[in-house]
């Protein structure tokens, strides 16, 4: 069953787009536009890893569409901003990123533990695409002033 | 005693919210120019904020979320962006402000130019939050801060007359004007809930660990803590009514802030004050550096907080000292504090519905609070708080062109 995946927010819109995704394949449905959408992300150590700033949703050939992964990061956050501003994180996340056209980061459905106030994941965030700029101003900035690595007295 | 360093949290939050350096001026101002005509204003504020800061800390204890984490999943990403931008600009301004508020006060002592202790003070600042935990910092600059009570014995010292009176006569009196007036009472109001004050005690009660077990120790927090920073501000604004305002002195700047004090009390009245000053002040500053990292790393979901060593949270740390160091830098330009501060007031007033409305409607929300949901009477006093932050959201700017910002 052939399906096809894309942003919540599609291309332009900004704002959270009325869609209301559920699964039933085995999952739960729920509001996604409201109980999903710019979530704070935990990662399996207590770390905060990131928002939900979009989601990737696979269209089947029939039935209701269903979340398969979250995006998260500038690369995703840019389009929900939308406008100028948008285009102009949207820039900067092409400018920092490594690779020539990065997309938005993204972490499968299948690490999600557990769906609250709060999303729950069920990996370290370091193993995230999500957190290569927290690692770079770590190595470049913060590393290089002592203390860094103390806990606060 | 131990119950009392327990409520340190919401005394910082309230003295760094509302006798900072800005209000510590603006009171005194208000005092000698309407006695106790604009009291009102100051208390209708307390209440507003003990409503919405304890909503927030509330939140924050049962479900783990701080107040910019409700307002980007209210608002969505688009709008919280708006808020972000306005709520750290003004941060940015007050913060500014604080420091050079610190400098003044060492100036005041050590009749060393406040310029030159500016640097020291930022570099102190961002020192204290790179190396210092959250509750000794919270508890010293807390307890501190309460060495401004010497108002109030100033002011028993000065046997009052009338204050009661004018405080029960609310209007301008003949040689000010309603416009001037609806100004003043809308920044008082302003200032006393600025929204710095629920980003720092939300962040602050995730900072401390506080869970649902802890939701007596936040009310105590919010109940003793506000109140208390809001008598602080009413005693100030007494004893400049009582000196100042029957010799028609007005108030401009800091120094004048301490003349009541000094003619009741003497140099050690003044010394004390200048330790509240102090504290209030440099606790002001510790509490907008961390609003502005903890806004801006919450709206990106970047991991925050000094619970954590500083390579753990980077760009939260990365933000605070930016914010510092600009900060210092803006203020070595001799901008005068005080006015940045009044109008970061005024600012301000416009992101109040947009910080406040997504606090109500997490408070009502069972998948965050569970049973700890608002209560019928909270719901009420906070929808009447929420339509006068619109009413003052529009009215402030337009008051402040007419009255050329009360002058």
């Amino acid at each position: 069953m052939a399906g096809r995946t894309e942003g919540l927010a599609g291309g332009q819109s900004g704002g959270r787009s009325g869609d209301q995704s559920g699964g039933h394949r085995g999952g739960r449905t729920i509001d996604a536009g409201l109980r999903l959408l710019d979530r704070q992300l935990i990662d399996v150590d207590g770390m905060l890893a990131g928002k939900v700033d979009d989601l990737e949703l696979t269209m089947p050939a029939e039935g209701a569409p269903y979340v398969t992964a979250i995006l998260a990061g500038p690369g995703s956050l840019s389009r929900r901003v939308g406008g100028r501003l948008g285009a102009k994180i949207e820039a900067l996340h092409r400018r920092l990123h490594p690779s020539e056209a990065p997309g938005p980061a993204s972490v499968s459905w299948g690490v999600v533990t557990d769906v609250g106030s709060s999303i729950r994941l069920s990996v370290g965030k370091a193993s995230l695409p999500v957190d290569t700029l927290e690692q770079w101003t770590r190595e470049h900035i913060i590393d290089r002033i002592p203390g860094s690595d103390r806990a606060p007295d | 005693m131990k119950r009392f360093t327990e409520i340190t949290l919401g005394i910082l939050t309230a003295i760094g919210g509302f006798v900072d350096i800005g209000d510590l001026v603006a009171n005194a101002e208000t005092g000698a120019r309407f006695r106790m005509g604009l009291a009102w204003a100051v208390v209708v504020g307390v209440v507003g904020i003990v409503v919405y800061a304890e909503m927030a800390g509330r939140v924050a204890a049962v479900s783990g979320r701080p107040v910019f984490d409700l307002v980007r999943e209210r608002l969505g990403a688009r709008v919280a962006l708006a808020n972000l931008l306005a709520s750290f600009f003004i941060n940015f301004l007050t913060l500014a402000a604080e420091i050079a508020g610190v400098a003044l006060a060492l100036e005041l002592a050590s009749s060393v130019n406040y310029l030159l202790w500016i640097p020291l003070v930022a570099a102190l600042v961002w020192l204290v939050l790179w190396r210092g935990s959250f509750v000794p910092m919270e508890r010293v600059f807390g307890l501190l801060g309460l060495a401004l009570v010497v108002f109030g014995v100033a002011l028993w010292h000065l046997h009052p007359e009338g204050l009661l009176a004018s405080a029960m006569h609310p209007g301008p009196p003949t040689n000010e004007s309603w416009g001037t007036y609806l100004f003043f009472a809308v920044a008082l109001f302003g200032a006393t809930m600025t929204p710095y004050e629920v980003f720092f005690f939300s962040s602050g009660a995730v900072e401390e660990r506080w869970t649902r077990r802890d939701l007596n120790v936040e009310r105590a927090n919010v109940l003793i803590g506000f109140p208390l920073g809001g008598a602080l501000s009413l005693l100030l604004m007494g004893t400049t009514a009582t000196v100042l305002a029957p010799r028609g002195i007005t108030v401009e700047h800091l120094s004048q802030v301490g003349l009541p004090v000094a003619l009741a009390l003497g140099k050690v009245g003044l010394a004390v004050l200048l330790v509240g000053i102090f504290a209030a002040t440099f606790g002001a500053a510790l509490e907008t550096a961390l609003s502005g990292g903890y806004t801006v790393s919450q709206y990106f979901g970047w991991q925050w907080g000094k619970f954590v060593r500083p390579n753990k949270a980077p760009r939260f740390h990365l933000v605070v000292l930016l914010a510092t160091g600009l900060g210092g830098l803006l203020m070595l330009t001799a901008v005068d504090p005080i006015k940045v501060t009044e109008y970061s007031i005024v600012l301000a007033a416009a992101a109040l519905p947009l910080t406040y409305f997504p606090i109500l409607i997490v408070a009502n929300d069972r998948d965050y609070l569970g049973d700890r949901v608002n209560g019928r009477v909270t719901n009420a006093i906070a929808t009447v708080y929420l339509g006068l932050l619109v009413v003052v959201a529009t009215a402030t700017i337009p008051l402040m062109i007419m009255t050329k910002g009360g002058a």
